[in-house]
């Protein structure tokens, strides 16, 4: 019974982190149809800018926190203006939209290099302590990332559904030229997406900084993760990828309870595989057009 | 109220427009007609802005339109209801009607005139909830028309409003079309069929190859037989 508990909060807890990177690279593939190869960095700008807020500026946590949350956002606004927005509509965008995330990646991961140096750091937990639930330890920043995820889904879910940009993101994701026709102007809005994306991968950076340590190279992990959580939930579709986080966090929990820890990745990919085999679209995908 | 003055647009390197003028006045109600493939669509796109002019104008209430944004056009007062309707497939109908309100002047009144869209097509309020794309064809021609009318816009230009639709439906759709110009709305219609156009346009442009051929007053170019034979076949 102690290894079905810990399988399921380990889940639980997987799934809220791949989650809260996986939603902001969702929300980017469904309204722009592009691949954001510096998300991973972003992630690394929040969890950078909240440690040092934290531990050279001694703010207190949740300013910090924020701060990295926000620069992490700003980081993304600023990728979209000085890169993105410049190659939307070219022939060659996919390709043209990755080479160029691809090197805003390399720019951000070596300046953190410059500035912090390879060692690595933590960030102290938000909460410290733990408890024991049926044998299984569960830790208050380990919950606080829990709470965060959903609450920051369920904030996301309405502002899409029920906000006026919220409704022109999803507007522009699935009929581009109907909602240029609406008066919704699509860069704008392009530009609010990856503000927002830009932010849920700096609150997962700060979230995770404390349980994973923070180094230059730290957010490629989360973000190969984050790629396979909505490549598994159907790209663009923000329900499959809140799914997709869970489904892909419990069954790696499960694996590394029942089977060991380097079964986990290996039976992650075979069946992934088998999934995109008889589902190639993923589980909520719709099949793809080509958009700029 | 909309100038059109010696347009030229196209694709790539291919003029489909060629010096094309016209003019719609307050809420007069306008037709273009041409079979396909005459420019009738690129002439919309052109004026709402999804493709820019090569040269000429569009002006609109005194002010110059052409080569500005698809969202300032809008701005202005133009809506442009697509060709095939391109609803949101993934949204409710309310969700859909909601984005033809996107501008800030419009969303403030969005509840006013979600009424007035509802008490026009009636089945809209049956099916708020409904995703567009479970919608059937006249309902989908609805839903665009409805979402056009959220705009508060000044003058609504609809690219063929009969295409794909059931005949039973297509007198329908026009007469929402008549109501909706009854209400002091200009309409310009680009249509290639000229069944319909009767008791509701003021007046006519026949296009051939990107150009107008002919323009005059309805009943008089629905008289003459042969001119309609020779422009629409």
């Amino acid at each position: 019974m102690k290894e079905l508990f810990q399988a399921i909060y380990g889940g639980i807890l997987y799934g809220s982190i791949y989650g809260l990177m996986a939603i902001g690279l969702t929300l980017i593939w469904g309204s722009l149809r592009m691949l954001n190869l510096a998300h991973g960095s972003l992630y690394l700008v929040g969890g950078y800018v909240a440690w040092t807020a934290l531990n050279q500026w001694e703010l207190p946590a949740l300013p910090s926190f924020l701060l990295g949350v926000i620069a992490a956002g700003l980081m993304g606004l600023i990728i979209q203006v000085l890169l993105i927005n410049r190659i939307l509509g070219r022939s060659e965008f996919f390709t043209a939209a990755m080479i160029a995330t691809l090197g805003a990646s390399i720019v951000i991961d070596s300046g953190a290099l410059l500035i912090y140096g390879a060692r690595v750091k933590q960030m102290p937990p938000a909460f410290e302590g733990q408890f024991k639930f049926s044998g299984v330890v569960i830790t208050y920043q380990g919950l606080l990332i829990v709470a965060v995820a959903v609450i920051s889904f369920v904030l996301l879910g309405l502002f899409l559904r029920r906000s006026r940009h919220g409704l022109s993101i999803q507007a522009v994701s699935q009929q581009m030229d109907a909602a240029r026709l609406m008066g919704i102007p699509t860069v704008t809005t392009f530009m609010i997406v990856m503000a927002i994306s830009g932010a849920l991968a700096g609150l997962a950076g700060v979230l995770l900084s404390s349980v994973f340590y923070l180094a230059p190279t730290a957010g490629f992990n989360p973000m190969v993760k984050a790629l396979v959580v909505t490549i598994f939930g159907g790209l663009g579709s923000v329900k499959g990828t809140i799914w997709a986080a869970y489904a892909i966090g419990l069954l790696e929990a499960f694996l590394q309870v029942y089977f060991g820890s380097g079964a986990a990745l290996p039976g992650l990919f075979l069946f992934m595989i088998i999934m995109l085999v008889i589902r190639p679209t993923g589980l909520f995908g719709l099949g793809e057009e080509q958009r700029l | 109220m909309l100038k059109v003055s010696n347009l030229h647009a196209g694709y790539g390197g291919s003029e489909v427009l060629h010096s094309l003028s016209l003019q719609v006045g307050d809420g007069e109600a306008v037709v273009v007609l041409a079979p396909n493939g005459h420019g009738k669509t690129t002439l919309l796109r052109a004026i709402s802005g999804i493709i820019h002019p090569t040269a000429g104008r569009v002006e609109f209430d005194g002010q110059v339109v052409s080569g500005k944004r698809a969202s300032e056009i809008v701005a202005a007062g133009i809506i442009h209801i697509p060709q095939g309707d391109l609803p949101f497939p993934e949204m409710t109908v309310m969700e859909n009607l909601l984005m033809g309100a996107y501008r800030p002047e419009a969303w403030a009144e969005r509840k006013q005139r979600l009424e007035q869209v509802v008490e026009l097509f009636p089945v809209l309020g049956e099916r708020t909830n409904q995703l567009a794309r479970s919608l059937s064809g006249g309902e989908r021609r609805m839903l665009a028309l409805g979402r056009g009318l959220m705009a508060k816009a000044k003058i609504l230009m609809i690219d063929e409003p009969s295409l794909g639709l059931a005949p039973f439906l297509i007198e329908n759709v026009y007469q929402a079309i008549r109501e909706i110009n009854k209400n002091g709305m200009a309409v310009l219609l680009a249509d290639e069929n000229a069944d319909h156009v009767e008791g509701l346009a003021d007046r006519v442009y026949l296009l051939e190859s990107g150009t107008v051929v002919k323009e005059g007053n309805v009943a008089d170019m629905l008289r003459d037989e042969a001119l309609l034979a020779a422009y629409l076949g």
